[in-house]
């Protein structure tokens, strides 16, 4: 994937683009969207939770799931290719790793919401939004500290420093 | 105290834009250029732009029309908050150093300046360049109409002013806006973003402690209110469905990347290393700030369903009904304050890249030269943008009273879905074209419009942004594999192997 980064954000897309237009034709759910709240102006409810998901759940998780692979494979696009060692590849992966978990338990603890009816909650919401709420916030924390801990050894080394020294020097020269 | 809650609060205001309208005559003195105007010549320290880059991130949309979508749809709007470790974390690996590096070699002023350079092409400088005044238009206009919105509810509550006009408070914010873009430029605009910053910061604390305060079980209890009367809005999608929640996942997680006044900030900065501390600390700041969004809409979401208050009239007056119930009246002129910091913040960056847009970029894509006396015509073309904007937000406001929150987000999807794959990409692949820019670049255009004027509603709450934005990505790759590559001049090509 470090060489050819390019083409897996390229088929990435394709691959979204292609799940948009199943969930496009897929077979409609009433107020899928939200409807209007019955008593208070303003306000949209969801209703029936599983019928929403019914026809596109299965799309909709791997929609997410691809996009979460893209971010990760954008962050690999914007280091240098020389960068891209096995050290950070394996920063990367386990990134990747710490989103899609983070996704499958907020997934997974609406389904189990919508079967039993039932929910814990953590610091004021419950599970599954507290995964959304706090564990999406914290979800590209590893990719915040690969950027600010490895900013001299992936991003912008000393060697990079003296070769945009050395092309704005020359760059001056040609100008005068 | 609260026998004086309205003197408090517009006294807060008051001294707010009083700060405003003399660091604009600060910053006056030391504007002497075109570059000091537009970019601040490149000379920011890293505290400087990371409050300025959060505090124009949350812009009068996270403010009033965050609250307000909590409060209609729930849970789904939380995604466009709880993206921005991602959005930030992106923008940081994608631009900040290319942008930056790109910007000192060819001396660029603006984000057209920076494409330009990059793909060695006019024909993408104007279309980006006619991108950001569109989206600046409707961008700033939403941004105009919150502020004399949230003016209107706080002069309203006193005798001299109950019933003043909405026209007069759009007239005397603006007035505050220009006075102090037009004297002082950008190097005005990123120091008043750092108090602005840093209200947005205090307030967004102190407001999630009084929202907590507002239920004896504080937020659990607000949710499991709402759970009762509808759980799908207080579960992970909302009211609006997992294909809303997840578009504004990508639209404003990856689109963050494509703001153009926001990753302009990043040419600002003094060494290019500051980039290491400026991500955390944005993203600290944003945080913070965010939590206004997100405890305001489920308190008073809760609260209505309760009884403990009456309906809202429209759901953008979440945030200042919250502040005039449930707000100890100081704390009110503080958010008050910092709701005008962070329509301010966000309006002045894009009075400023609009601009530049205008008196730079698109003359110089027609004509291959800039204006004559670029400061003299920044500084009136300032003053024209903010005028015809205003207009604008009246004209869209008499029409249709909720597009505070619905124009905002077509702004950043349309800025998202048109320039993320041009400039995020592409500054960092050599094989991306100029044929590629130019597809992608229209097809979002087109593809956002298209959806937003038709009114087409797409099946499951997909949204046009999110359609656009994932086409233009296909669009920019595929078209740039099969086209030839491009000749870039030695110097673009050395610095894109940095």
């Amino acid at each position: 994937m470090a060489r050819s980064v390019i083409y897996w954000i390229f088929a990435i897309c394709l691959l979204m683009g292609g799940l948009l237009i199943a969930i496009s034709l897929a077979e409609t759910v009433p107020n899928a969207a939200g409807i209007a709240h019955p008593r208070f102006p303003g306000m949209q409810v969801g209703g029936d939770g599983a019928a929403r998901l019914q026809f596109i759940g299965g799309y909709a998780f791997l929609f997410q799931s691809l996009l979460l692979v893209l971010i990760v494979a954008l962050t690999i696009l914007g280091v240098s290719q020389r960068y891209r060692s096995v050290e950070f590849m394996a920063y990367m992966a386990t990134s990747l790793a710490f989103m899609l978990v983070v996704w499958w338990q907020m997934y997974s603890g609406h389904q189990h919401f919508l079967l039993t009816g039932e929910t814990d909650y953590f610091m004021g919401f419950p599970v599954a939004t507290a995964w959304q709420v706090y564990g999406t916030w914290l979800g590209a924390i590893p990719l915040i500290l690969v950027y600010s801990l490895g900013f001299r050894k992936f991003i912008y080394t000393a060697e990079d420093e003296a070769a945009f020294q050395a092309l704005l020097a020359e760059h001056k020269q040609s100008e005068h | 105290m609260e026998a004086f809650r309205q003197e408090i609060i517009v006294g807060a205001v008051v001294a707010y834009m009083l700060f405003c309208v003399l660091t604009g005559l600060w910053a006056m003195k030391r504007t002497h250029s075109s570059s000091d105007f537009f970019i601040a010549g490149r000379g920011l320290g890293p505290i400087v732009v990371a409050l300025a880059l959060f505090s124009s991130t949350l812009s009068g949309f996270g403010f009033v029309g965050g609250p307000g979508l909590v409060y209609s749809i729930g849970v789904s709007s939380f995604w466009m908050v709880v993206i921005s470790s991602t959005g930030y974390a992106i923008g940081f690996f994608l631009v900040a150093k290319r942008i930056r590096m790109i910007a000192e070699l060819r001396d660029c002023l603006s984000l057209p300046d920076i494409v330009a350079a990059r793909y060695g092409s006019e024909a993408v400088r104007f279309l980006i360049a006619i991108t950001i005044v569109l989206g600046v238009m409707g961008y700033l206009a939403t941004q105009i109409l919150a502020m004399a919105v949230v003016m209107q509810a706080i002069l309203s509550g006193t005798e001299t002013f109950a019933n003043i006009g909405l026209v007069t408070c759009v007239v005397i914010s603006s007035a505050v806006l220009i006075f102090y873009c037009v004297t002082g430029g950008i190097i005005a605009s990123v120091y008043t973003d750092v108090v602005q910053g840093a209200i947005m910061m205090v307030a967004g604390t102190l407001i999630l402690l009084t929202a907590m305060s507002v239920f004896e079980g504080g937020m659990q209890e607000a949710t499991s209110i709402i759970l009762a009367d509808d759980s799908e809005a207080i579960m992970p999608f909302g009211a609006a469905g997992v294909m809303a929640s997840l578009g504004w996942f990508f639209v404003f997680g990856l689109g963050l990347a494509g703001q153009p006044h926001l990753i302009t900030k990043m040419m600002m900065n003094k060494n290019m290393s500051d980039s290491r501390s400026i991500l955390p600390m944005s993203l600290f700041g944003y945080v913070m700030a965010a939590l206004l969004w997100i405890s305001i809409g489920v308190v008073m979401r809760a609260a209505v369903i309760d009884g403990a208050i009456e309906p809202l009239s429209l759901p953008d007056d979440a945030a200042s009904v919250f502040l005039s119930v449930f707000a100890n009246p100081l704390l009110a002129g503080v958010v008050f304050a910092g709701l005008f910091a962070a329509i301010m913040s966000t309006s002045d960056a894009f009075l400023n890249i609009g601009t530049a847009a205008i008196i730079h970029d698109i003359p110089k894509a027609i004509w291959g030269r800039s204006v004559n006396n670029e400061l003299l015509w920044a500084r009136i073309v300032t003053v024209l943008l903010a005028i015809v904007a205003a207009s604008f937000a009246l004209y869209s406001h008499f029409r249709d009273a909720t597009l505070v929150a619905l124009l905002g987000a077509f702004g950043w999807g349309t800025f998202a879905a048109s320039i993320f794959p041009v400039v995020a990409v592409g500054l960092n692949w050599r094989g991306a074209t100029v044929a590629g820019a130019v597809t992608a670049i229209s097809a979002a255009l087109a593809i956002n419009f298209i959806v937003q004027l038709a009114g087409i509603a797409l099946p499951y709450g997909i949204s046009g942004p999110l359609v656009a934005f994932v086409t233009s990505m296909i669009l920019f790759i595929g078209v740039s594999l099969v086209t030839r590559k491009p000749d870039l001049p030695e110097d673009m090509e050395r610095l894109l192997e940095i």
